[in-house]
């Protein structure tokens, strides 16, 4: 039988330049985020639609986790450790960027070059939080379980306390020095405040339908079959010439990646990242919503992000008991649906059987 | 540097006080079909995984193709050419038939993982390559009709089967077989090992076989290795291997074991 590599030299460039698969789902990203950005203000009132931004954020966040815990099965508890970093990265960027470009942050006359560096902010958010998954997804070789769970716990603790040992912020041009601004002024435990609210539905929902699509297409492909292997049998997976320190920590850099794109959006929402939210606290949030929707079912994260955002936002009466609600639905789940939602599959998986051709020549061996 | 497909040369292992494998040697040349046997816990299982590396040798070396892969990981053995199955079942379980192929030819191509993100037409070319590929391997055991299915939901023997095309799929020069007859009835056992042969043929692989099914090992191996408490206590043809008394021995010492002496079951097989 032919080797793979003569298979591959046997497909025609015309064979393999789809343009539809390549580019149109790219198109499709756009005209959501643009769909949601005109819609959501005319269905729902402004209270909403700031829920409707939480709920992208989470997206992402859930989404990004999921290709940790989900595909490659490696307990991560310090997502939100991740998120903070690219919280205060990209609020950082956007608030000092502005301070020195323009003298004053959120000014309206600066919104298309604030959304600008909101943007640089988000990437450099993204990069620096994939370092720090580097750092993280090295011990996780050696770790294995509990152990990685704990190391992963200690990591988001880390950067909360960090975060508290930050210095006061500095809230005009003339303060803002070199020499400043390596002493890290963001506001210590009070929380970094005043980050103009750029992060609007369209550029939300852009980088969540982004992110949905990059883990859905690394699912779909060589990486994500090598993911998914790891999680259900290392021995074998090894066998088959998996190499699992490259796929572990590839799994890590590109989780802590989106994290910190997720953090970074979360800073621009118009609220005031604080260090409590690089805490086990959040980590657990997002633990529970991609168990929710199955651990390595994208849909199944974007949907339990929906639902886990929006739930406590309808029984706001009920906020105190958030925990206790949490609590009893998955203990629920997990008694009816142990493998979540939609297990490791996606919701259109559930929908009709694709039918796959199948060689004429049945060989009887 | 060696002509042998597969050269081991006193390879052993203990756990504790115990010596499961001892100065394990095994030269199989190009094309072979091998046989490895022996009673329950003499150590077969261990010597294979010797062999691919999932225990590291306490002495001796091993050669793949005239490359030494003792000192190498798992993964990078796999890559030099041995690939095996098990003898516990170990299947993606929650992958498709398909998907637990394609993850097999997986080291033999390239994944950058720009290339995944952008789905370039490299990108595109190589998972169809790699999907016709595995659809081919499928079709040698008539597995291909199951290609969507779940791995954990297939009937035991197409378990083993798809292992055995898993396996195949990572393109071995050496493929070593872990009982891969267990469960099986005696038309499947037949049909196996004609499938084991023409596999041989058609994906030009060395092949190492552990078995317990006499008649099979006698049948279809050129020459058989026999260990006993992770000793060899023979090595020949299975002519040879049947008139050993110290097989014969080794089989008919251990309670319970009697009923599968090699001497009685190839004779009745034949
Ligand atoms: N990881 C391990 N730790 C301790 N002892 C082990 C380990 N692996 C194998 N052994 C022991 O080594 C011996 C050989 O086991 P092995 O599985 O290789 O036997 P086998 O020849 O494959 O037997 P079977 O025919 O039952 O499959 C047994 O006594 C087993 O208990
Ligand atoms: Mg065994």
């Amino acid at each position: 039988m032919k080797p793979l590599a003569e298979h591959i030299r046997a497909i025609t460039p015309r064979e393999a330049f789809r343009p539809v698969v390549m580019f149109v789902p790219w198109i499709v990203c756009v005209l959501v985020a643009l769909g949601m950005h005109t819609l959501a203000p005319l269905v729902v009132d402004d209270y909403w639609v700031n829920v409707l931004r939480r709920i992208g954020v989470f997206i992402v966040a859930a989404v990004s986790l999921n290709i940790v815990n989900g595909f490659t099965g490696q307990f991560s508890m310090g997502h939100a450790g991740f998120m903070a970093i690219g919280a205060y990265i990209g609020g950082g960027v956007t608030y000092y960027g502005s301070l020195m470009l323009h003298g004053s942050v959120g000014d309206p006359s600066f919104q298309t070059h604030g959304v600008l560096l909101m943007l640089g902010g988000v990437a450099a958010a993204g990069c620096v939080a994939a370092g720090a998954g580097y750092v993280v997804g090295l011990p996780s070789l050696r770790l294995r379980g509990d152990y990685l769970a704990i190391v992963t716990l200690g990591f988001g603790e880390i950067i909360r306390v960090l975060l508290e040992l930050t210095t006061k912020q500095l809230y005009t041009r003339e303060e803002v020095t070199l020499g400043a601004l390596f002493k890290l002024p963001l506001n210590g435990p009070t929380g970094f405040e005043r980050i103009p609210g750029y992060a609007s539905v369209f550029w939300i929902f852009l980088f969540a339908s982004i992110t949905c699509l990059i883990a859905y297409r690394v699912k779909q492909s060589s990486s994500g079959r090598a993911f998914l292997s790891i999680r259900e049998d290392e021995i074998a997976a090894r066998a088959m010439g998996v190499n699992l320190t490259k796929y572990k920590v590839r799994a890590f850099v590109l989780a802590a990646f989106f994290g910190g794109v997720a953090g970074a959006l979360y800073a621009h929402t118009g609220v005031n990242p604080s260090p409590t939210d690089a805490g086990f606290q959040r980590s657990f949030d997002i633990i529970i919503m991609v168990v929710l929707g199955g651990l390595g079912s994208i849909s199944g994260s974007v949907l339990a992000a929906i639902i886990l955002i929006a739930l406590p936002e309808l029984l706001r009466d009920l906020q105190q008991y958030r925990l206790i609600v949490y609590a009893l639905l998955l203990i629920i789940m997990m008694l009816v649906r142990p493998q979540g939602l939609f297990g490791v599959r996606e919701i259109w998986d559930f929908f009709g059987k694709k039918n796959r051709p199948t060689s004429k020549e049945e060989s009887n061996p | 540097m060696s002509e042998f497909a597969l050269d081991a040369q006193g390879i052993g292992i203990s756990f504790g006080g115990l010596k499961a494998v001892q100065d394990f040697s095994m030269r199989v040349p190009a094309g072979g079909l091998y046989g490895l046997i022996g009673p329950n816990g003499a150590g077969k299982t261990t010597a294979f995984n010797l062999l691919t590396g999932v225990y590291s040798p306490q002495s001796g070396q091993v050669h793949v193709a005239g490359q030494r892969t003792d000192t190498l990981r798992p993964h990078e053995i796999a890559k030099a050419g041995l690939s095996r199955t098990f003898q516990n079942i170990r299947l993606m379980g929650e992958l498709s038939v398909l998907d637990n192929v394609l993850l097999a030819s997986h080291m033999r191509g390239r994944h950058s993982i720009w290339r995944t993100i952008l789905r370039t037409p490299r990108f595109v070319a190589q998972e169809l390559a790699m999907k016709r590929r595995a659809m081919e391997v499928l079709n040698v055991f008539a597995l291909d009709r199951l290609a969507d299915e779940q791995a954990k939901g297939l009937p035991y023997g197409d378990q083993r089967r798809l292992e055995i095309c898993r396996a195949l799929a990572t393109e071995p020069k050496v493929l070593l077989l872990d009982e891969p007859a267990a469960g099986m009835n005696p038309s499947e056992k037949k049909t196996l090992a004609k499938s084991i042969q023409r596999v041989r043929e058609m994906f030009n692989v060395t092949i190492l076989l552990i078995e317990h099914d006499m008649g099979l090992v006698m049948d279809i191996c050129e020459k058989i290795t026999v260990l006993d408490h992770g000793v060899t206590i023979a090595v020949g043809t299975p002519a040879e291997i049947q008139a050993n008394p110290k097989v014969i021995e080794a089989y008919l010492g251990e309670p319970g074991e009697a009923a599968t002496s090699p001497a009685q079951d190839a004779g009745g097989a034949a």
